[in-house]
């Protein structure tokens, strides 16, 4: 069962980073910055990976 | 489809030759076919599960909450892969090594048990064989392409299993960062395409910006780790 939850959710700093990086972009995506959710999102996921990769 | 039936046979050669490296531990322990039983049995799981969680998921009927569904596992899992192969790349992390692997579990004493041998093959099986089900499934209903999706992870399958009986040692050779890598990226392509598509988002390329995301981890990954191992042989020579 742990694995399975693994898999599906990543560990704690995985969930993190990614449910961070989609509100930001749910964020940016109802803001008079609409336009910009396109490159937020890729930006914050990119950012993620370094830090998981990092740390 | 192409891309699918890419990244869902790529996804499954790696943890397919991860599960062998068990399989074999295990059978040169208690025997091919009792190590096979296991692994066949793990694989019924999967097929189960990957019966149970397409249907669960053709059940949803609004599409952009199916979106947001498969997007965001699929981001959770792009996420990691990319992180992970980043750090291998780098040399933050070690590669991972099917021999040093294969050592290990050939030295560990619980492979003397016969019970926790068979089990230790069938989990393994099941564990690595979980992340396939996961593209096969998020992938395969997403884009309609079920069948092709787990066509790709079974003639993965069969081609792992082909080499490693021909050979008989651990598949060290297959360059499983690399995989994981342009996995990594492609699965995060899609991942977050079908998020903000969910929340109501117009992509302006349309599907053409598969291939942009693509590109844009790719890069961004191959700079990251050219970053990190810069940096690491500056800590190294200070």
């Amino acid at each position: 069962m742990h694995g399975f939850i693994k898999t599906l959710f990543g560990d704690r700093r995985t969930f993190i980073v990614a449910v961070s990086s989609i509100i930001i972009a749910y964020a940016t995506l109802h803001s008079p910055a609409t336009a910009f959710a396109g490159v937020i999102l890729p930006l914050c996921l990119l950012a993620g990976a370094a830090y998981l990769a990092r740390y | 489809m192409i891309s699918i039936v890419i990244a869902t046979f790529l996804t499954a050669t790696v943890e397919w030759v991860e599960a062998y490296t068990i399989i074999l531990a295990v059978a040169l322990t208690i025997g091919w076919r009792r190590s096979v039983q296991a692994a066949g049995a793990a694989l019924l799981a999967l097929a189960a599960l990957t019966a149970i969680g397409s249907f669960l998921l053709t059940r949803i009927a609004d599409l952009a909450i199916l979106q947001l569904i498969v997007g965001v596992f699929l981001t959770l899992f792009g996420v990691r892969w990319l992180g992970k192969a980043v750090a291998r790349g780098a040399g933050l992390k070690k590669l991972h090594d099917e021999d040093a692997e294969f050592a290990a579990l050939r030295a560990s004493e619980k492979l003397n048990d016969a019970r926790a041998a068979w089990l230790i093959a069938f989990n393994g099986m099941l564990l690595e064989g979980l992340e396939v089900w996961l593209i096969v499934v998020a992938l395969g209903v997403q884009t309609h392409h079920s069948l092709a999706a787990a066509s790709a992870a079974l003639t993965a399958l069969l081609m792992v299993a082909a080499l490693g009986g021909m050979l008989r040692r651990p598949l060290a050779k297959v360059p499983e960062n690399a995989i994981k890598f342009i996995v990594g990226a492609a699965t995060l392509s899609f991942g977050t395409y079908w998020v903000l598509a969910a929340l109501g988002y117009r992509w302006p390329l349309g599907d053409f910006t598969l291939a942009a995301l693509f590109g844009f981890y790719v890069l961004g990954g191959l700079a990251l780790i050219r970053l990190y191992a810069s940096e690491k042989l500056n800590r190294h020579a200070t």
